[in-house]
């Protein structure tokens, strides 16, 4: 019998087999995930996450969705733009990442946020709930995600503004050989050395050259029914946010 | 960027001011410039307003004009009274038009600084200061060719 396969970076694997696999990876650096991200960065993704809110065109009152949300850096930004009338719901499928979250918020003081574990395959809201829907660095680690996209799509309300914040591809030669180097050889082993964990980095590395690139991931957008997609290349395009919006 | 900035300069507004866009609801618009390659989308839906740059959207009006006179509406200048000299061209929905523009009208920001970003400064200076001769003028021809004539030798100037 043959089975489906996908990616998990550059190994095919059972498609059945990716979730597990991935858990596994966000298990092993979840405590270390914010830590890690400020030194893979140089403190980058800050900026990439702020440029993000200012786009969400999220007001007081607005119901968000993270989905992948982990340590909660956007919750607990999107909570102080809707403040006491809106809801923000932090969400991943990962335990110990949302753990994380919830621990991160509360030692920030931030309220109105609630937590739930899910996969962004299968979103357990209503049609029509959310103005906003995000997810930073998570779409690249779904297994299936186009229908990730439609569900984005589903939860939002008419008007709802989807946000995709994830590594692409730079189109600028010199960055793209110096990334190339920095992901494959110096990545993991900072990964190694900080967190303990060389293989979760590595397949970081993989994962991204694996991500579909900014104009593929528009047209995904777009097929999902969205009516309109344009994305922002940040850091010449090794990071690039997909807007949607369900008109 | 500059999209990023108007769209949250008029969310602001709206945000801050008891204006009701719902006649707007669900309405696209698009705005070019005849002089520079800037193109904008406004998109009402959801009681905000989106800005975008993307030209292969399908909306319901397009509005092209010079940039001088896109500055000018904002600064204030009558729609009808720019579509009777013949400054701008409407193509689909006007009254849309009129309801977009009346809400650009009351947007406190900085257009000089905003299409510096893509003429260069000394180029939207002038744009600026053109349009804002044209609003307090009684003779906006006379105006526009002073205009030229300051931007045509200005930069030489310096």
């Amino acid at each position: 019998m043959m089975h489906k396969t996908t990616h998990f970076g550059f190994t095919d694997v059972a498609t059945e087999d990716k979730q597990g696999m991935v858990r596994g990876v966000f298990d092993s650096v979840a405590n270390k995930y914010d830590l890690m991200n400020d030194v893979l960065s140089f403190g980058a993704h800050r900026l990439w996450k702020h440029y993000t809110i200012a786009t969400s065109n999220v007001k007081a009152g607005d119901k968000v969705l993270d989905i992948a949300g982990g340590t909660g850096d956007l919750a607990r930004a999107f909570a102080m733009k809707v403040g006491d009338t809106g809801r923000v719901v932090l969400s991943d499928i990962n335990a110990a990442m949302l753990s994380e979250g919830r621990k991160n918020l509360i030692n920030k003081g931030v309220s109105g946020v609630d937590f739930v574990q899910l996969s962004g395959e299968q979103i357990p809201f209503a049609n029509d709930t959310f103005d906003c829907v995000s997810i930073a660095f998570g779409l690249r680690n779904v297994t299936d995600k186009d229908q990730c996209i439609r569900e984005m799509y589903r939860v939002l309300k008419p008007g709802g503004c989807l946000l995709i914040l994830e590594f692409s591809k730079t189109d600028i030669a010199l960055l793209e050989k110096f990334y190339h180097f920095y992901s494959f050889s110096v990545m993991p082993q900072l990964g190694k050395i900080i967190a303990d964990d060389e293989a979760s980095y590595q397949y970081l590395a993989e994962s991204i050259r694996k991500h579909p690139d900014q104009e593929t991931l528009k047209k995904m957008v777009l097929d999902a029914g969205f009516g309109l997609c344009e994305y922002h290349n940040l850091s010449g395009g090794i990071v690039a946010l997909h807007k949607g919006i369900k008109t | 960027m500059q999209a990023i900035i108007l769209e949250r300069a008029l969310n602001f507004l709206l945000a801050t001011h008891p204006i009701d866009i719902q006649p707007l609801e669900g309405k696209k618009v698009h705005f070019s410039l005849q002089d520079f390659p800037l193109e904008m989308n406004f998109i009402c839906t959801n009681n905000r307003i989106f800005v975008t740059t993307d030209a292969a959207i399908n909306t319901d009006v397009n509005i092209t004009l010079q940039s001088s006179v896109f500055l000018a509406l904002f600064q204030g200048e009558d729609l009808t009274e720019l579509l009777r000299q013949d400054k701008i061209v409407i193509h689909g929905d006007v009254k849309t038009a009129q309801l977009l523009v009346d809400l650009l009208q009351q947007v406190n920001i900085d257009l000089e600084e905003l299409l510096s970003k893509y003429t260069g400064d000394v180029v939207a200076h002038q744009v600026g200061k053109l349009a804002k001769k044209i609003k307090s003028s009684d003779n906006p021809i006379g105006s526009i060719k002073d205009g030229i004539t300051n931007f045509l030798i200005a930069p030489s100037r310096h």
